[in-house]
């Protein structure tokens, strides 16, 4: 059965005149699977999250979405074309509501149609607005400025402010940083029915292995800029290359 | 990097949507004042208040411009008498040379400004922060001294002898009590049009922008396409305020461009309340009157003007308007818990 | 070979009187910046100060040298008193960048009045104190813009050691770096800060009393230089002293040389011509930021 692929990348580099934070990295996003990007501290994980999703242009190599070639596009573009990605320091509009929040990133399903028509007349985003508000369970604090909530809260918002649009495929950076053991389970939980109910490709970059390996259909190893390895969560725990890179000794 | 300049969103301040629906009736008593004081000074055959009114709502069009950029999307622009000169150039050559319809050079004065405006816009807005702040001010600053230089255009003295705007048929623009009425309809409109404009996905980016620039094209839109956008519309709304002005006065000069005009706008916005759009109306308002008064006394009315300004950016930023906008909102979320 | 002699020199060497002045204004400014993270739109009125207090000076019947001793230090007392007593009451908001920056606009408003007040808004004149040109390659060159020249290259020089090549200096590019690292380490913030900023001041009123024989003084004079000093930061990298002293000769020869062709009414939209294109190319300017780069 030929895998669906959703996301591939292709020889990713990222160069800062001598230092080179991303080398030569490349692997598939299998549709509706969850891919975990994993490694050390300065593996290039974010950098490579920054190339994926349009903050910055990469030296070298392509960024292929549903075999359309989007390598370098500006991020408005890129959701455009169904991508979409949560910050690992929380990027919220922190002064406003957050309905706000979530209603903006909503009215991108309404774009082109009346930008100066009024706020109340558009259905399909307050409509959504009302689903995420439920989904992600922020109905009680609606109300409340983004900036206000409590660290939980605000990392719900962010992966709800991210899936609001309705994208295909989706980028969580870090998406339980900070997170308390019960968050971070609640927030595996919604990972899992993001990916199996709603079908959305999931790319996770996370520091919790245990997250990452019960979460997981394939986990991409990085370390200081270049894939070390790839393969399932078990292939991927047992290879000692990834373990000398972790702890610096192989296991037997 | 630009970014390490950015001026960083003021977070624990009332989004602009919020502070603008908080003033509705501070906005509608604003509106109310005025054309009780129209009435009073009619009754009284006053001319020379009417006149200074006038002049405080022409300069409050161009604080409203400011307020749009600064309070609703975060950009601070030190240069906007550019295009408040330019539409009151285009404005008197208009009501010289092709007849006295106050229409057509309210909207030549526009347009001018607007087209102007797309050029500028082009070119500041890829800045943020500071270097915003500073294009547009060395824009303004190198306009105006072409155009102080240009002898076509009058040079330092400006254009002169220019003939009163016909309003209504047998209603000049020197009628005091008309036009008063005339400028008041024209800022309660544009005022009334940004609160509506906030109130539409195209204003609420431009809140989001002042918020947090950085996430608008993650969640689909380009912050640069917004902020052309405002420019221009900040720089017709300057245009429209300043083609007001020889209207009324007769002449232009090119003082009107100079910094000090910028600079005033930008005090009447802070004093007045920042992203509460009726509070720099207060604001020039309020000026304008202080700066008569004192007038009387001394010229130097800019050192009283200078210090209030100072001592509210230290002691009360929020502004006038600002911290009534918050207590309201502080006391709507109360009642609503 | 006579063009270049008799009309390229001279331009170059008031170019560089000129430049001089400029760089010892940009100094002041993108060291402010590049350690208190401060945009002193009041720059320019400090420079206006340092000419009129020159001008007070002379005027009470002290020799030039004397104004030109005694006017940087009481520019730096000014600067201190203006840092420790209005910038920092908005120094640790959160909305520092903002706050400072209208503040010291404001300032600039009073101060501009304020000259107006106490010297009238007419143009004042200093004649120069050295009089008389010197003869080199068969050029006469006015013996006060050598000076101007020798001296500021001088100053420059001197701010430059200090800068890079003292303890002092390490400290100050320290605390520009990482501001809490430093105060953890026991540095007097504050006091680092106040004199700092009381510095890039005095460098401020040294150029405005350099250039008052040249230039008449007048009170709107700060507004017109702060707008130069500005583009020269902005392109030489804000908080980059390399920058400053290498955008601003360059600028300055520029326009100086630039001035052989065009009307001098261009010369200032030339050069922010070149800032909004440097903007766009490179918007962190040629080089880095203090402690930076």
């Amino acid at each position: 059965m030929t895998a669906d692929i959703a996301l591939s990348v292709r020889d990713l580099t990222l160069r800062f005149g001598a230092l080179t934070a991303v080398a030569d990295v490349g692997f598939d996003a299998q549709r509706g699977a969850i891919t975990a990007v994993i490694g050390p501290n300065g593996a290039g994980k974010s950098s490579l999250f920054n190339l994926i999703s349009g903050a910055i242009a990469p030296s070298k190599g392509s960024v292929v979405l549903d075999g359309r070639d989007v390598t370098g596009h500006a991020p408005h573009r890129l959701l455009a074309a169904g991508l979409a990605r949560s910050f690992q320091i929380t990027n919220l509009f922190f002064d406003l509501p957050v309905h706000e929040n979530l209603r903006l990133a909503a009215q991108f399903l309404e774009r082109g149609r009346g930008a100066l028509r009024p706020i109340a007349s558009s259905r399909v985003a307050t409509e959504r607005v009302a689903e995420l508000l439920d989904e992600f369970q922020l109905g009680a604090r609606a109300d409340a400025l983004a900036g206000t909530l409590s660290h939980g809260e605000q990392r719900r918002l962010e992966i709800a402010v991210a899936t609001a649009a309705r994208p295909t495929v989706l980028l969580l950076d870090e998406p339980t940083q900070g997170m308390s053991h019960a968050d971070t389970r609640d927030t595996g939980e919604l990972i899992r029915s993001l990916s199996r109910d709603r079908g959305l490709t999931i790319l996770l970059v996370e520091h919790d292995v245990d997250l990452v390996m019960s979460l997981s259909d394939h986990v991409v190893v990085m370390h200081q800029g270049h894939k070390l390895a790839e393969g399932t969560p078990a292939a991927v725990r047992a290879d000692p290359k990834v373990q000398s890179a972790y702890f610096g000794t192989a296991h037997a | 990097m630009a970014d390490a300049v950015v001026l960083p969103t003021p977070k624990a301040e009332l989004s602009p949507t919020r502070a603008i629906g908080a003033t509705r009736w501070i906005a509608i008593f604003f509106f109310a004042i005025a054309l009780a004081f129209a009435i009073v000074a009619k009754s009284l055959g006053d001319t020379f208040y009417l006149r200074l009114a006038t002049e405080a709502l022409i300069f409050g069009g161009l604080a409203l411009s400011v307020d749009l950029l600064l309070g609703c999307t975060g950009l601070l622009p030190l240069g906007q008498a550019l295009f408040f000169g330019l539409g009151a150039y285009a404005s008197a050559l208009t009501l010289k040379s092709w007849g006295d319809s106050f229409w057509i050079a309210l909207a030549v004065g526009a347009c001018v400004s607007a087209l102007v405006g797309i050029v500028a816009g082009l070119i500041a807005i890829r800045s943020k922060g500071v270097y915003f702040a500073l294009i547009s001010f060395g824009l303004a600053q190198v306009v105006s001294k072409i155009v102080f230089n240009t002898r076509e255009l009058g040079a330092s003295d400006g254009i002169i002898g220019v003939p009163p705007a016909a309003v209504l048929p047998g209603v000049a623009s020197t009628d005091p009590v008309a036009f008063f009425l005339v400028t008041l309809a024209f800022v309660a409109l544009v005022y009334a049009g940004l609160a509506y404009v906030m109130e539409t996905p195209f204003g609420r980016q431009l809140a989001a922008i002042r918020s947090n620039q950085h996430r608008l094209a993650f969640i689909g839109f380009d912050p640069k396409r917004a902020k052309l956008a405002v420019f221009v519309l900040a720089a017709a709304i300057a245009g429209a305020s300043g083609a007001l002005y020889p209207m009324m006065r007769g002449f232009v000069s090119p003082e009107l461009m100079f910094f000090q005009v910028s600079g005033n706008a930008v005090i009447n916005v802070i004093v007045g309340g920042t992203g509460t759009l009726i509070g720099p109306l207060y604001g020039a308002a309020l000026l304008t009157a202080l700066r008569s008064v004192i007038g009387s006394y001394t010229e130097h009315h800019q050192i009283v003007i200078g210090v209030l300004f100072m001592v509210v950016v230290i002691v009360a930023p929020k502004g006038l308007i600002g911290y009534a906008a918050a207590l309201i909102q502080r006391r709507r979320t109360r009642t609503a818990a | 070979m006579d063009w270049l002699h008799f009309v390229l020199a001279p331009q170059v060497i008031n170019g560089l009187s000129i430049g001089v002045a400029v760089v010892l204004m940009a100094l002041g400014l993108t060291i402010i910046f590049g350690l208190l993270d401060v945009i002193n739109m009041a720059h320019g009125e400090f420079y206006a100060i340092g000419a009129y207090v020159a001008v007070a000076l002379i005027a009470a019947g002290l020799p030039f040298w004397w104004a030109l001793a005694l006017t940087p230090p009481l520019m730096a007392v000014i600067g201190y008193a203006t840092e420790r007593g209005l910038i920092q009451r908005v120094f640790h908001s959160g909305d520092r960048h903002t706050l400072t920056l209208l503040l010291t606009f404001g300032l600039s408003i009073v101060v501009e009045d304020v000259l107006k007040l106490i010297f009238g808004a007419n143009p004042l004149r200093i004649d120069a104190p050295i009089e008389g040109a010197t003869e080199m390659l068969g050029l006469f060159f006015p013996n006060y813009r050598l000076f101007v020249m020798l001296f500021g290259a001088m100053v420059i020089a001197a701010v430059w050691i200090l800068v890079f090549r003292t303890s002092l200096g390490a400290m100050v590019r320290a605390a520009a770096y990482d501001r809490h690292m430093t105060a953890s380490l026991g540095v007097p913030v504050n006091v680092v800060y106040a004199a700092t900023f009381a510095f890039g001041v005095a460098l401020a009123g040294l150029a405005g009393v350099l250039l008052a024989p040249i230039y008449s003084v007048f009170p709107t004079m700060g507004t017109d230089f702060v707008l130069i000093a500005f583009s020269v930061v902005i392109i030489g990298g804000m908080g980059s002293i390399k920058g400053a002293v290498i955008a601003g000769l360059v600028l300055t020869q520029i326009q100086s040389i630039s001035s052989l062709w065009i009307s001098p009414v261009w010369s200032d939209p030339l050069l922010f011509g070149i800032m909004v294109v440097v903007l766009m190319w490179r918007p962190q300017g040629l080089f880095g930021r203090l402690g930076h780069g």
